[in-house]
């Protein structure tokens, strides 16, 4: 349980916020490329960390994300013309550029300088592994871009997805680390998945369902080690990496992709799911990106022409008492990705974790949340950068591994739990 | 699926989405569930005695602190340590700590799930951490490696 002011510091992330000024130390996924998909396409709206934005591509291809209303009269610039390296307001004309500098003020009388001291604010934005990534705190901090290894290896390796979340960003992330729900929620998709089956490690996780977890401090964040019973007295450990603030990758499942999280507020009562997929050594498969699509793994079916998965809360996330019944889902509810999202969800906007009862298998989750707290505490009272701004904190694997008895997974795992260029993912 | 009168025209909500709106939250029973939870915290080795020793100075309800003389003692913990209903064991990285082997079996006998902390300063060895975790670890059903002793206090405040 979390006092309720620990609790509301967690989840909101607004301007001037302490977890506010958290996220706006990273950069962090904003758009898919998809999204903008050519020069002066239609613009996007764009909600994060509670500030509303438009982004768009320019003539030249540059990329803006900027207030969304007009500094004129408030006018949403979703409505903007998209022109000669511009967004332009319908309404009288008035157009900025990618930094958000206005540099036309066609209602003014002719020469009139005054264009030229009117500046929305803005915030970059780049491109790199198939995520348009923004930084939304002050200039002068902003670190390196990112190092993900999913975003560093060819574009033809990786697969990445997003999708709307209609609860606040932690509650989502703590079903990320919370990994010893796995062998009861997910138990069915295990053996049915195309995207999880047949992986030699599946046999343990569904002949043993009381892990033995280990939880260990990294210098992003956390490796959080679930131990299950082998052969020969052996132990196999399922390693998951959690980064600062909202970042988690799965370990993997024999010759399967790798594939992991963020989780990125749009306000405190909704989030954005991000979802990829890569394999380090190979680009995927045909049938792998196909399934991807179709929702497989950890990616969800969504609506055409949104990010709305297919099963919501309007629809009961399609439950399915009879499948539920007979265990083809634990649930009722298809697929891993509406399996999370739907209970995550149920919690209400924002979960009241001083009503929670914690257990020890929770000890993930409760780390998590204290390193999340020092972390904001430190950076708001003395300046100090948070963990997993560090290009060095990113460039890190999950694993699954069987290592004797007596090895501890932190140093049995050592060199599996570091991203490195060409080397396979150390996996069972 | 019910159906109540939020499904009967354009716009009504269904079950999942009505019942996770931040409206019907308020609705939702006051106070947490009954819980009759009885922690005991042992520290293992006497490097760990002043930290349980200084927590078992607070306030806490339902939380029960001994020593590594008590564990040491082990006939007289045990009576005391395994009606709980989680059992949390404190030790320092390097230290000798055979209470360990005591405390888990009679928690293994019981049924009674086991933490373990293990405080690690800097300044520690892996190789220390190892010899730690090789006496800990058959008997913790969840053991942390925590680098700094506070997060002993705030992760306890976290079983309600």
């Amino acid at each position: 349980m979390l006092k309720k002011e620990q609790n509301d510091l967690l989840a909101q992330t607004g301007p001037g916020t302490p977890m506010g000024r958290l996220f706006r130390s990273y950069w962090i996924p904003a758009l898919l490329p998809e999204e903008l998909p050519a020069n002066d396409c239609p613009p996007v709206r764009v909600k994060l960390l509670s500030e509303r934005l438009i982004a768009f591509r320019d003539t030249d291809g540059r990329l803006g994300l900027i207030d969304e209303f007009c500094a004129h009269r408030g006018i949403s610039l979703w409505f903007g013309r998209n022109e000669e390296c511009g967004l332009r307001c319908p309404y009288h004309g008035w157009k900025f550029d990618v930094s958000g500098q206005c540099v036309d003020m066609p209602n003014e009388p002719e020469h009139s300088a005054f264009a030229g001291k009117v500046k929305l604010k803005s915030y970059p934005l780049v491109e790199r592994g198939g995520v348009l990534w923004t930084y939304m705190g002050a200039p002068e901090q902003q670190p390196p871009l990112p190092e993900w290894e999913f975003a560093m290896v060819p574009a033809a390796h990786s697969f990445m997805s997003k999708r709307h979340q209609e609860c606040n960003w932690l509650q989502s992330l703590e079903g990320g680390i919370d990994s010893s729900h796995v062998s009861f929620l997910h138990r069915g998709d295990l053996k049915t998945d195309p995207l999880f089956r047949d992986a030699p490690g599946n046999q343990y996780n569904l002949s043993d369902m009381r892990p033995v977890f280990e939880v260990v401090e990294s210098p992003g964040g956390l490796h959080i080690g679930a131990r299950r019973n082998a052969e020969g007295g052996r132990y196999y450990w399922r390693i998951t990496q959690w980064v600062m603030p909202s970042f988690t990758m799965i370990a993997p499942r024999g010759g399967h992709s790798v594939h992991g999280h963020f989780w990125i507020p749009i306000d405190d009562e909704n989030c954005w799911t991000w979802s990829f997929d890569y394999h380090p050594t190979r680009p995927l498969t045909g049938a792998e990106v196909a399934a991807m699509q179709a929702g497989k793994g950890i990616h969800a079916r969504v609506i055409p022409g949104t990010y709305r998965p297919v099963a919501n809360k309007d629809n009961d996330y399609l439950m399915d008492r009879a499948a539920q019944r007979a265990g083809t889902t634990y649930s009722g509810i298809e697929g891993f990705a509406m399996q999370d999202q739907s209970l995550q969800e149920s919690m209400g906007p924002i979960i009241d974790r001083t009503k929670e009862t914690l257990v020890s298998t929770d000890s993930g989750i409760i780390m998590a949340r204290q390193r999340l707290l020092r972390a904001a505490g430190a950076l708001v009272d003395r300046g100090v950068t948070p963990p997993g701004v560090d290009p060095v904190h990113q460039r890190i694997r999950s694993a699954a591994v069987v290592l004797p008895a007596d090895q501890p997974f932190n140093e049995g795992a050592r060199d599996a739990m570091i991203a490195q260029p060409g080397v396979a993912p150390a996996t069972v | 699926m019910g159906f109540g009168i939020w499904d009967l025209g354009f716009g009504m909500l269904s079950e999942s989405a009505r019942a996770s709106s931040a409206a019907e939250a308020r609705f939702r029973i006051a106070g947490g569930a009954a819980v009759a939870r009885q922690i005991k915290v042992v520290a293992l080795d006497p490097a760990s005695d002043r930290l349980v020793s200084a927590l078992g100075r607070e306030d806490w309800r339902a939380v029960s602190f001994f020593t590594s003389a008590d564990a040491a003692a082990g006939g007289r913990l045990i009576p005391n340590v395994a009606p709980g209903d989680l059992v949390v064991m404190v030790a320092a990285v390097g230290a000798a700590v055979p209470a360990a082997a005591l405390v888990g079996r009679a928690c293994s006998d019981r049924r009674v799930p086991t933490a373990t902390f293990v405080v690690r300063p800097p300044s520690a060895s892996d190789a220390a951490l190892s010899k730690t975790l090789a006496q800990v670890r058959p008997w913790s059903l969840m053991l942390l490696i925590l680098s700094d002793p506070t997060y002993v206090e705030d992760i306890l405040r976290s079983f309600r």
